[in-house]
């Protein structure tokens, strides 16, 4: 439709603009300017190239930090998305029993600060439930200071995260695998096949985009995880947990050096779009095929953009 | 249902055994703070003694949760308006007109879609505290509006691209100027969108930490997750207040939760980006 006046359309846009333009879009153009400097947030601003970046690159507590987060994100594939596919199966095999679903969906409502003070209780050495059930079935020596212990405490955040999303990747994963046609089962069924081979035969693998969206969003999703670190072990014991987002806020906000956080703020973002633009290149190339539910088209739109940005329309 | 091949009743008590190891945390959440400090060590397993609600009063009172809840509440719905009023009037604009610069403002809110909140709050900080946002609500409403337009404005729109374009020409042959094309015709169509979008976005700002622990320091303001946090480090070591607070934030979502759950499983999921 042609606007009555050629203004019309910027009014109905404008103040949608101008609230992103202002805390969004300004910030992050500043935000890579700050990169470029040496600054602690008030005093004089000096201009230092790519010092920063150059800084990041050989700071062995950043580089752990992606260690970290990349053995996190590699555990909540498993913990969360594999998971999640897995339920989903169960719930779909089963039929009704709606009460299951709602009941492994709740952790997904709660604030994530409520979680992890709730799970710094399970953890706890004294009366958590995880060392007061080993000792309950004989196995005491299993015990550990779980978030204290420099071998388990990634590992513990990484179960805890699990415990929230799996429901989440549970029910996305099963809105899929409902709109998979009921002959298509039923086909199979007639040809004797199981309930396993069902779900690793056929209903997996038609629900392979819904798939490759979750691990998308747990793969950007873990590179900016930082509530369940900050309140259980904020970058401890020694440094075991630390990752981008809690090592980066500690830079700018407690030690003030706002050019280096900024730079490494940067390099976080250009890796989090740089999974995106991964991701779209990748579905690009499987069959285009239409997804099979809204929440996918709307994940697939960030990464499409930066897409797009990459290379232009016209270029192709 | 056609023939299941698993036994009804062992499935359901498969599932149950399931469902309560996995919601064992709560459970035992709720016990412990009905519990004294020290039968919260000695027993953690056992069932309390009695429903004593005392550390639930004490906690409300002592802990200020009543004004986090407040603080919360205003924040969540003062945001959640502006995110449906902008962001339905962006989508209207994008989706029914043809206009120079349309292509490239959708990209710049799907872009939002995508982008990390770390990309920007560094600068973020640095302006609301020069022009002096920083421990108002101010400071966490206008993010949290910035936030969830992108997806609103890319949600909406989809919606607003479904309906026929007859509908809106005829509205205009009818006399109707664009203004009320959007008010009396697109909004009411929306709604099943606006009810998603507002979900979300309510859940995002209720939930949401990180900004709201570096741009509020008066204890007044604070929302629940920060004002929760601040209230674990008041009393480090009193179990039974701190289940209790945990109890007194956790129990009325969850009822929200279960009475709403279909609307808020697919607000979640539709709306989920990150």
């Amino acid at each position: 439709m042609k606007p009555a006046r050629s203004i019309t359309p910027w009014l109905f846009l404008a103040p949608a603009l101008l609230m992103f333009g202002f805390a969004v879009l300004l910030p992050m153009v500043f935000t890579v300017g700050y990169s470029f400097t040496d600054w602690n947030g008030f005093g004089a601003m000096t201009f230092v190239g790519l010092d920063n970046y150059v800084t990041a690159a050989t700071d062995p507590i950043f580089r752990d930090s992606f260690v970290h987060v990349c053995l996190y994100i590699g555990a909540t594939l498993v913990l969360e998305v594999l998971v999640g596919l897995g339920l989903a199966g169960i719930v779909s095999a089963v039929a009704g029993r709606m009460w299951f679903r709602v009941a492994i969906f709740t952790p997904v409502m709660l604030p994530m600060v409520v979680v992890a003070v709730l799970w710094s209780f399970v953890y706890n050495p004294d009366f958590g439930l995880v060392n007061a059930t080993l000792a309950a079935v004989g196995l005491e020596e299993l015990q550990r200071i779980w978030l204290g212990d420099p071998a388990t405490a990634l590992a513990a955040i990484s179960v805890v995260s699990g415990w929230v999303y799996a429901g989440f990747y549970m029910m996305i994963f099963y809105a899929a695998f409902r709109q998979i046609p009921h002959e298509v089962q039923e086909a199979a069924r007639l040809d004797g096949a199981g309930e396993w081979s069902l779900f690793r035969r056929i209903k997996v693998p038609m629900i392979r985009s819904a798939v490759w969206v979750g691990v998308l969003l747990c793969v950007t999703g873990g590179f900016q995880g930082f509530d369940l670190f900050f309140v259980l072990t904020n970058g401890g014991p020694y440094g075991a947990t630390e990752i981008p987002t809690t090592y980066l806020v500690k830079t700018v906000f407690r030690n003030g050096e706002v050019g280096y956080g900024s730079a490494m703020a940067v390099v976080l973002t250009a890796i989090v779009l740089g999974v995106g633009l991964l991701y779209s290149r990748l579905s690009r190339q499987r069959a285009s095929r239409p997804s099979e539910d809204r929440a996918v088209d709307v994940v697939a739109a960030g990464p499409a953009v930066v897409d797009r940005l990459v290379v232009p329309e016209q270029a192709r | 249902m056609t023939a299941r091949r698993l036994p009804g009743l062992l499935t359901s008590g498969a599932l149950l055994a399931l469902a309560l190891v996995f919601f064992f945390p709560m459970i035992w959440m709720v016990m412990s703070s009905f519990k004294t400090n020290s039968a919260i060590f000695s027993t953690p397993f056992a069932l309390p003694e009695s429903i004593d609600l005392s550390h639930w009063v004490e906690a409300w009172t002592v802990g200020n949760l009543g004004q986090y809840a407040i603080n919360s509440a205003i924040v969540t719905v003062v945001s959640v308006t502006l995110i449906l009023l902008l962001g339905a009037a962006a989508a209207y604009a994008l989706s029914r007109y043809r206009f120079p610069g349309r292509g490239f403002v959708l990209s710049l809110f799907a872009l939002g879609l995508i982008l990390p909140l770390q990309s920007y709050f560094i600068a973020q900080s640095n302006m609301f505290t020069q022009l002096g946002v920083t421990d108002t609500r101010l400071a966490l409403i206008i993010p949290y509006g910035a936030m969830g337009l992108s997806l609103a404005v890319y949600l909406l729109k989809v919606y607003l691209d479904a309906l026929p374009e007859e509908l809106f020409e005829a509205a205009r042959i009818d006399g109707a100027s664009d203004r009320q094309l959007f008010s009396a015709l697109a909004m009411p169509l929306l709604r099943p969108g606006l009810a998603t979008v507002a979900i979300f976005s309510a859940l995002a700002a209720w939930n949401e930490f990180l900004l709201a622990l570096l741009y509020i320091q008066d204890d007044a303001l604070k929302t629940i997750p920060t004002g929760l946090l601040a209230f674990s480090t008041r009393y480090v070591t009193d179990y039974s207040l701190l289940f209790s607070a945990l109890s007194i934030v956790t129990i009325p979502m969850i009822v929200i939760y279960v009475v709403f759950n279909r609307q808020i499983v697919e607000g979640i999921t539709a709306g989920s980006v990150k």
